[in-house]
């Protein structure tokens, strides 16, 4: 006999006076978590980031998430120009002023300030029973710098076999006002130089498209692994403003291999990349979790990329833990990355010296110490050391620069606490 | 309760998950004692034992009670506890023979909730008739015991009474509680996951008891209006609700829709799965 009824309304009443429970729906909370990030580079870079989340839950299973973070940025930054045996002057990007750097020395800029703000928006929910989706909101703000973003995906779990299946896209519209306008692409910096310095005031303009797909699959009870491929298109404006190539003198002789001219940089319009990731994670039997991870990235501009992963979460007592890691990261150069152009040789449609294009390899060691026993209160600090080396001298060089340090070390430290609490 | 019954605590306090569990026993023990129509002296005993007598009922056992008399209303008359009497010709394990319609259409006299005269807490039977709350007593017990340990306990608890299972809350590292459903075809092995974050899910059906008659496959659960089985009924049907008990009776009157247990769980809106 059918019944053809939705019986469950009435059926909650009966229970709950059954049972003496409160027909009113459980209050909803607020799940904040709070960050503040500290990171300083040797001599260079120092930034300050806090971040404020927020995550509620809307309905069963369907959650809200707000997140703010604030960048605040010091220091001074390589601007891939080469170290001489002079003094040398430069331009600050504004092209309003001048500094000078010390002989020797590798030039860095040392007008970089920066504050960014940003917010992500995130709601999420189930669409079916096996079915979830995401969809975010994002906004970025800087002196020099607007970005927004809006991305979606779909998680669909196959039950039967414990087996997630993402598939998610995401677009960026980033607006770029350089201070003093866009410097054209590979004219001369010289201060002292006539005609004057060409400078776009428009803004500049860049897309980035990405799509991602990824599989999760539970092995046992305690290990999982995942896999994500991705894809992503930037197309626009993808110069740094800010830096330079250095093109230095190749007569033999007392001046060769010092700088003679200074050139903005420019990179292709496009850039197409594609990575795959891969992570490993298993509980082992006395609770403490095993991670590992690697990520492979190839991009159109001949960069190739590894990142390999390792962390160990060891639970101590009542809810503490403490988590040693290792990252190590290579990259392979640009195809236009150079160190230098000589004044011998014409100017390369596309050329940069900027020091995050070069081969280079990446060491961060850490540790992650905190209290995840209490989900109304938990809390954990991040002490890491990062170093990041390249070749610092490379067969090219010549002169001079054979005594040079191309490629100086970036060490690093960072600093994290997270505190995350029910509001 | 005649099948394995666990309480899984999110603690590293050894001292106090054995607090937890003793209390969880000692509930379960005595719900057990109260309601089960296998203990002779009990009160279920004494209202089975008392044919035309009013007996008294406590706070506790007039609320279940009235809920029975409730769900039977809901149901449409579906879900009766003074169906229990069917089980004395009905055996779903594979020796006893199926009844003849002569012995069912003998006991149907006996079965019918509306039958039985309930008022100011007091319940009388008419002779020959029975109550078996073993419907709704494990769900109820799942709940009782959910509550008593939310209320005193701030971890996250499961209680698994079976297969009839409610959370106290979320885990302490804020995962959701995974749950495997067990394959009918492989026991011990689980043929899908379900996550809880609040709630209960419970199980009806076993899939090894179960009549082939006439080359018709019949579930083991019967219709208390004709006395027998239900043609087509999944072989289990598994819900999720904010209780223990709701999702029992969802699950017990899924069973009893037979081939439209599928289209009676979507008009319920509960999360559901049902295994064919």
């Amino acid at each position: 006999m059918q019944l053809k009824r939705k019986l469950t309304g009435a059926l909650s009443f009966a229970s709950c006076s059954l049972l003496g429970l409160p027909t009113a729906q459980a209050e909803s909370q607020w799940d904040i978590e709070t960050a503040v990030m500290y990171y300083s580079e040797k001599n260079r870079v120092t930034a300050i980031e806090p971040i404020l989340g927020m995550k509620k839950e809307l309905n069963d299973d369907e959650f809200l998430k707000l997140k703010f973070t604030l960048d605040s940025l010091t220091g001074a930054s390589a601007s891939g120009a080469v170290p001489s045996t002079q003094v040398q002057t430069f331009s600050t990007p504004s092209g309003n002023d001048t500094y000078d750097v010390a002989a020797n020395e590798t030039p860095l800029d040392p007008t970089f300030f920066d504050t960014r703000a940003q917010f992500s928006l995130g709601w999420d929910k189930p669409i079916k029973r096996t079915l979830r989706r995401n969809l975010g909101f994002n906004i970025s703000k800087e002196y020099d710098f607007t970005s927004i973003a809006g991305n979606a995906s779909w998680t669909w779990d196959t039950n039967l076999r414990n087996t997630s299946y993402t598939i998610g896209a995401n677009i960026e519209l980033d607006w770029i006002e350089p201070e003093g306008g866009a410097p054209l692409p590979l004219s001369s910096q010289d201060p002292g130089s006539s005609p004057p310095i060409l400078r776009d005031g428009n803004s500049k303009q860049k897309q980035v498209y990405d799509l991602l797909f990824g599989v999760t699959q539970i092995i046992d009870r305690s290990s999982l692994v995942q896999f994500n491929m991705s894809l992503s298109l930037a197309d626009g404006y993808l110069n740094d403003p800010y830096k330079l190539v250095s093109v230095v003198d190749s007569t033999a002789g007392p001046n060769e291999g010092e700088p003679v001219d200074q050139i903005y940089e420019n990179r292709p319009d496009t850039r197409q990349r594609s990575a795959l990731y891969s992570r490993y994670k298993k509980q082992l039997t006395n609770r403490d979790i095993f991670s590992i991870s690697y990520r492979f990235m190839n991009d159109d501009w001949g960069i190739d990329s590894h990142t390999v992963d390792v962390s160990y979460r060891l639970r101590l007592n009542n809810g503490y833990f403490i988590q040693p890691g290792i990252r190590y990261y290579e990259q392979s150069a640009a195809h236009f990355y150079r160190y230098f152009l000589l004044d011998s040789d014409a100017i390369p449609e596309t050329v940069t010296a900027d020091y995050r294009l070069g081969e280079l390899t990446t060491q961060t060691i850490g540790v992650k110490f905190g209290y995840s026993g209490n989900k109304n209160n938990n809390w954990s600090i991040r002490l890491e050391r990062y170093t990041q080396s390249g070749e610092s001298h490379p067969d090219v060089a010549i002169g001079q620069l054979v005594n040079q340090d191309l490629y100086p070390d970036v060490d690093a430290t960072i600093i994290q606490f997270n505190y995350a609490f029910l509001w | 309760m005649a099948s394995p019954c666990e309480v899984l605590i999110d603690s590293q306090d050894l001292a106090l998950a054995h607090e937890i569990a003793a209390c969880a026993v000692g509930e379960a023990t005595r719900i057990e004692h109260k309601f089960s129509r296998y203990l002779d002296g009990n009160l279920i005993y004494q209202i089975n034992h008392s044919p035309g007598e009013f007996v008294d009922l406590d706070a506790e056992a007039d609320r279940l009670i009235a809920f029975a008399f409730q769900c039977y209303e809901l149901s449409e008359g579906l879900f009766d506890i003074t169906s229990g009497i069917l089980q004395k010709i009905w055996r779903f394990d594979g020796k006893h023979p199926v009844p003849s319609q002569r012995q069912v259409d003998e006991l149907l006299p006996f079965i019918g909730l509306d039958r039985i005269s309930y008022d100011k807490k007091r319940l009388k039977l008419p002779e020959g008739m029975q109550i078996d709350l073993g419907g709704i007593g494990k769900e109820y017990a799942v709940d009782q015991i959910t509550g008593l340990l939310r209320n005193q306990y701030k971890p996250g608890i499961l209680i698994n009474l079976g297969g009839d299972i409610a959370i106290t809350g979320m885990r302490q590292s804020e995962e959701q509680w995974f749950i495997g459903i067990e394959d009918p075809d492989r026991s011990q092995q689980a043929s899908s996951m379900l996550k809880m974050r609040r709630g209960a899910i419970a199980t009806s059906g076993d899939a090894n008891r179960y009549i082939l008659h006439r080359g018709k496959r019949y579930g083991h659960i019967l219709n208390p209006k004709t006395g027998w089985p239900v043609e087509g009924s999944p072989r289990s049907v598994t819900v999720g609700a904010d209780t223990c008990t709701d999702a029992g009776i969802i699950a017990t009157l899924a069973m009893l829709q037979g081939r439209y247990a599928e289209e009676f769980l979507e008009r319920q809106g509960l999360k559901h799965h049902c295994h064919r």
